[in-house]
């Protein structure tokens, strides 16, 4: 659709206006990657093996994640849908004959392929200045399965934050604190801080029954090779239930809120 | 006349809004429980336009008159009575409807504000599948009829006001609408700016046969505008008719104007009619619509009288009017 591949370049070029922004973004990035890279080495400084990583898996899960980042969180639309219904933005896309979703899909898509460019250049930069010992993936099988288990990530954290922004359409005062919230819960248990594994059991068994680890974690852990067989298949298996599941939720409140909003009206 | 191509029957929308007691303590009441209640924002409308029509909306804040709109333009669903607009329920939304009209509202924008506003009309242009041949010929006659040629390349946010709304003007007419719903669209724009826009918008009707639906809270719009007006105050009809006909409806009288040649004290006008002003020389009285020729008479014979005027009562004053009276019976 032609359409939405002009959505694509235009918001490409928005970014590119945005570029202060965009270069603080990538450097919030890489200073957090570089705090959890640098504790890590401390940690394993004085130890050989932690919580069953090694220093190399370590140190590769935390490069990944600087990786995983750009193509599942980069997504502008977990910051504008909400407030674009709050502020009653939204009724200039419904007028039109265009998707409101699909355009901030497509949006997400130009984000990603941006910091995913940027964050290789990022990389290289940093492999070279820091010289870590980390084990590149090999073998094949989970390497596809790293890759369908990614979109499977990018779809779900899309839905969750359609899923969050919806609130708007009842609670336009208090998307903010929705918004947060997620972020929060994002930022703790999609296991881009530290790997979900090093988690008590229980702790682990409930974060489970959460969409959040399919988000950064599982990725992450099927190309370390710490998930195989028959498992692999269980975690491809539960991160497609999850996209399931959050886009009936997603759709549903978000076909409910549009009936609220073009019932209020604002 | 033709077949009308908007109709609406007893449209009626109302809102529930809730309600927050003042200070503190409602704050902390309204997060358990939130009392709401009913605005009747659209009570019981109902119109019918023609192709090519340019209509004016008029009434106070509130009225009703954007809810009207959205309500045409599919944005909302209204809580009863019947709407058709090209034969389309606008709240459903079909791809072939909204390729047919365009709402402009003075207060939103629509085009990317980083960006020069040319890239928001090749999205709209995308969007509304316009063939790119149309698409540079409306381009270049809406560019040459607002004169904006050179800020063109511009990022929309070093535009001015009246430069934006031109902008928003072309991104919403890129894909040659058939309906065309303004909403203020001269609001906060400068004199200059507002004639500019309205000489615009007649152009358009005219030569595309467009129609228009327009509100505005300036008189000057609708009067220079529109043939037919419709007056809407608390989501009711008061008026549906041409511009004129407001006059001999709600106005019963005429002012006359006289200029003095000596002072004469103000209490002995008041046996002709009612004073509206008076600063020597010149005095304006407004007579019942019967009584026009006996006092004129009665003022040039008993009073000396350099020059004497009759004249209609100004719209906006009328208007005025009839919205206060509204007021007090409500």
């Amino acid at each position: 659709m032609l359409k939405y591949f002009t959505i694509f370049s235009l918001s490409l070029q928005n970014e590119f206006t945005y570029r202060l922004n965009f270069i603080l973004w990538r450097s919030r990035n890489i200073l957090r990657f570089l705090m959890t890279f640098f504790l890590w080495q401390g940690v394993f400084y004085s130890n050989r093996s932690v919580f069953g990583y090694s220093q190399q898996d370590m140190l590769t899960y935390v490069f990944l994640v600087l990786v995983i980042n750009t193509f599942v969180l980069s997504a502008p639309s977990a910051e504008n849908i909400g407030g674009e219904i709050a502020r009653g933005d939204l009724s200039n896309y419904l007028v039109k004959p265009v998707n409101y979703l699909k355009y901030w899909f497509t949006r997400d898509l130009s984000s990603k392929v941006l910091n995913l460019a940027f964050a290789v250049f990022e990389i290289s930069v940093l492999a070279l200045m820091l010289r870590p010992d980390i084990k590149l993936p090999e073998d094949l099988v989970n390497l596809l399965a790293f890759f369908l288990a990614s979109v499977l990530a990018m779809v779900i954290y899309f839905l969750i934050s359609i899923t969050a922004a919806s609130f708007a359409f009842w609670r336009p005062e208090d998307i903010w604190g929705a918004r947060f919230f997620i972020a929060i819960l994002i930022e703790t248990f999609a296991g881009g801080i530290f790997p979900l594994d090093i988690l008590p059991g229980f702790l682990k068994i409930v974060l489970q029954l959460t969409p959040f680890p399919y988000l950064i974690y599982f990725p992450i852990a099927i190309i370390l090779g710490k998930i195989t067989g028959i498992t692999l298949i269980r975690i491809l298996f539960q991160s497609l239930v999850w996209t399931l599941l959050m886009f009936f939720l997603a759709k549903l409140l978000w076909k409910k809120g549009l009936k609220s909003y073009s019932a209020e009206g604002k | 006349m033709e077949e009308p191509i908007i109709k609406v029957g007893d449209l009626k929308k109302y809102y529930k809004v809730h309600q927050k007691e003042p200070g503190l303590i409602g704050s902390v009441k309204s997060l358990f429980s939130r009392k709401y209640y009913d605005v009747k924002a659209v009570d019981g409308v109902s119109f019918e336009i023609g192709e090519g029509e340019l209509v004016g909306f008029i009434g106070p804040n509130g009225a009703g008159k954007t809810t009207t709109l959205k309500v045409l333009s599919g944005l909302l669903y209204p809580t009863s009575g019947k709407v058709q607009v090209l034969d389309f329920t606008p709240w459903e939304r079909k791809t072939a409807f909204q390729k047919q009209f365009s709402l402009v509202m003075g207060q939103k924008n629509q085009l990317w504000w980083d960006l020069p506003a040319m890239e928001s009309f090749i999205l709209n242009k995308e969007i509304y599948e316009v063939p790119d041949d149309q698409y540079k010929k409306t381009l270049d006659e809406l560019v040459e009829l607002l004169e904006v040629e050179d800020i063109l390349k511009i990022q929309v946010r070093k535009l001015s006001l009246g430069q934006r709304m031109k902008m928003e003007l072309i991104a919403a007419l890129i894909h040659s609408p058939k309906i065309l719903f303004l909403d203020e669209p001269t609001i906060g724009l400068d004199v200059v700016m507002q004639k500019k826009m309205r000489d615009f918008i007649r152009e358009y009707n005219k030569r595309f046969n467009a129609t228009i639906i327009l509100t505005s809270h300036y008189m000057d719009d609708v009067k220079e505008l529109c043939e037919r007006v419709i007056i809407i105050d608390h989501g009711k009809i008061l008026f549906d008719g041409k511009l004129e006909a407001i006059i001999k409806k709600f106005a019963d009288h005429k002012l006359l104007t006289v200029i003095l040649e000596r002072e004469v004290d103000a209490e002995k006008f008041r046996e002709i009619g009612k004073l509206e002003s008076y600063e020597f020389p010149r005095a304006v009285i407004s007579v019942k619509r019967s009584k026009v020729s006996e006092a004129a008479a009665k003022l040039l014979k008993d009073f000396p009288v350099d020059d004497l005027n009759i004249e209609e009562a100004q719209i906006e004053d009328i208007i005025r009017e009839v919205f206060t009276a509204e007021n007090v019976k409500s």
